[in-house]
């Protein structure tokens, strides 16, 4: 019963959840064709304006480490849910699933992010097939 | 056509299980009396208070419980009024937008943009009354190109009449015997004098947000807007305004917390006849605008001159 109230209210909230507010639209900088899920430690979480940012340390196959700035949701927004400035400090290891930048560079919205233990957070995605 | 038909209909259909899942959730847990936050608590802390504080099911905010919530609005009352008899319409708001900032029209989500239930109530079939050329205008706007084109992308945020009822944020309205002043969070500010034998700003004055004049009929404060610059969208839709805009707003309360807002466009260069939108403005129990100093780090602008440039030859700079 526990099991079905849980998947009911799960269900009714992704329904519910208005998009994430931007200032632009989500496919004139991103590509919901390009899709990608990385892992890495937090360089810096920047709360900033219009949008935060998670800059994030990537080691690839080869050992190289490649720097990704991920786009959240607006700060406010961020704030009104809960987040706060000294959560993610430098070093914290996310998986974020996202979508990259049209323009080919390390950038991307993030959809999702998760903990290693398996905590996920609100991203603030503006991408509107993204989980809210 | 007939993708645009299938589309509709799938969208239709996804707010049908919506709803059902949401009548299916609640009467679930009114029934077994299990507090939500059993749910949470499955997946990680505490959740926030319930309102915009409180994160999705299945996903925790860090610090759980620290949600700067807005909670359910007080239950509505009667009007209450001001000493000169008007209704107060002071207080924190956010307008119902049911999508419009992704479209007035009702319309299926897409790649490009969330789905909408519309908010135009005339002409009655919901949908706008362009002339072919605005048609087509809109249509190349809907590209990653053109996003680069809307001025809130710039963060010009004073982004025109009526699109700070509908788009997703909170405001708080200021009321005085002679004006009703509008403070955005994301939107900038409107003035609006109450001053029934005011005049317009002459015809070479163009504003982003236009030139105000409000007086009450009845219990209505109903606004008229000109001057406008013709810059702005209408939303991230792209949908559009001329300079020849005009714009008249009636704001009808129906309780204390409750307005009912119309704004009926008349634009003869983007649109056959008139059109009125409504959106249902609740009142907000937030009690707070918070800060949103787009400037500070817009980043997201170079990406999309990028992604115009590559898709439209604009020049490189």
């Amino acid at each position: 019963m526990r099991g079905t109230i849980l998947s009911a209210t799960i269900a009714a909230a992704l329904c519910l959840a208005a998009p994430a507010i931007a200032h632009h639209s989500f496919a004139a900088e991103f590509d919901a064709d390009k899709p990608i899920k990385l892992t890495g430690k937090v360089v810096e979480m920047r709360w900033s304006n219009p949008h935060a940012w998670i800059y994030l340390d990537v080691t690839g196959a080869n050992g190289k480490v490649e720097r990704w700035a991920f786009e959240t949701g607006a700060a406010n927004g961020l704030f009104r849910r809960g987040w706060r400035k000294e959560d993610l400090p430098a070093g914290t290891v996310l998986v974020i699933q996202g979508w990259q930048a049209r323009n080919g560079s390390n950038t991307a919205n993030a959809g999702s992010i998760t903990f290693q233990d398996g905590r996920r957070l609100f991203a603030g995605s503006s991408n509107p097939n993204a989980e809210k | 056509m007939v993708s645009e038909v299938s589309a509709m209909k799938k969208f239709k259909m996804q707010n049908a299980k919506c709803k059902e899942a949401t009548r299916v959730a609640l009467g679930l847990f009114f029934a077994v009396g299990l507090a939500v936050g059993d749910a949470y608590a499955q997946d990680g802390p505490p959740a926030p208070p319930a309102g915009r504080g409180a994160g999705p099911a299945g996903q925790a905010a860090p610090g759980g419980g620290r949600g700067r919530g807005r909670g359910a609005p007080p239950a509505p009352g009667p009007l209450t009024r001001t000493a000169d008899g008007k209704p107060d319409l002071s207080g924190f708001y956010e307008g119902v937008g049911r999508g419009a900032n992704y479209g007035l029209e009702e319309h299926p989500g897409a790649t490009m943009l969330p789905g909408g239930q519309g908010i135009v109530v005339d002409p009655p079939d919901g949908r706008l009354p362009m002339q072919d050329w605005a048609r087509a205008e809109l249509k190349s706007r809907q590209t990653p190109a053109r996003g680069y084109d809307d001025p809130t992308a710039h963060c010009i945020m004073a982004a025109g009449v009526p699109r700070g009822f509908y788009v997703p944020s909170p405001f708080f309205i200021m009321q005085t015997p002679t004006h009703v002043v509008v403070l955005f969070e994301r939107m900038a500010w409107r003035q609006i004098p109450i001053d029934a034998n005011r005049k317009h700003l002459p015809d070479t004055v163009r504003l982003w947000q236009g030139d105000s004049i409000g007086h009450w009929e009845g219990d209505t404060l109903v606004v008229d807007t000109t001057n406008f610059n013709g810059k702005s969208w209408l939303n991230e839709a792209g949908e559009i305004t001329s300079h020849a805009l005009h714009v008249v707003e009636r704001f009808t309360p129906v309780n204390a917390n409750t307005i009912m807002y119309r704004a009926t466009l008349t634009d003869p260069i983007v649109y056959t006849r008139p059109f009125t939108v409504e959106v249902q403005l609740n009142r907000d129990a937030s009690g707070e605008l918070l800060e949103v100093a787009c400037h500070e780090d817009n980043q997201d602008l170079a990406h999309m001159r990028d992604v115009k440039e590559a898709g439209t030859g604009l020049e490189k700079k």
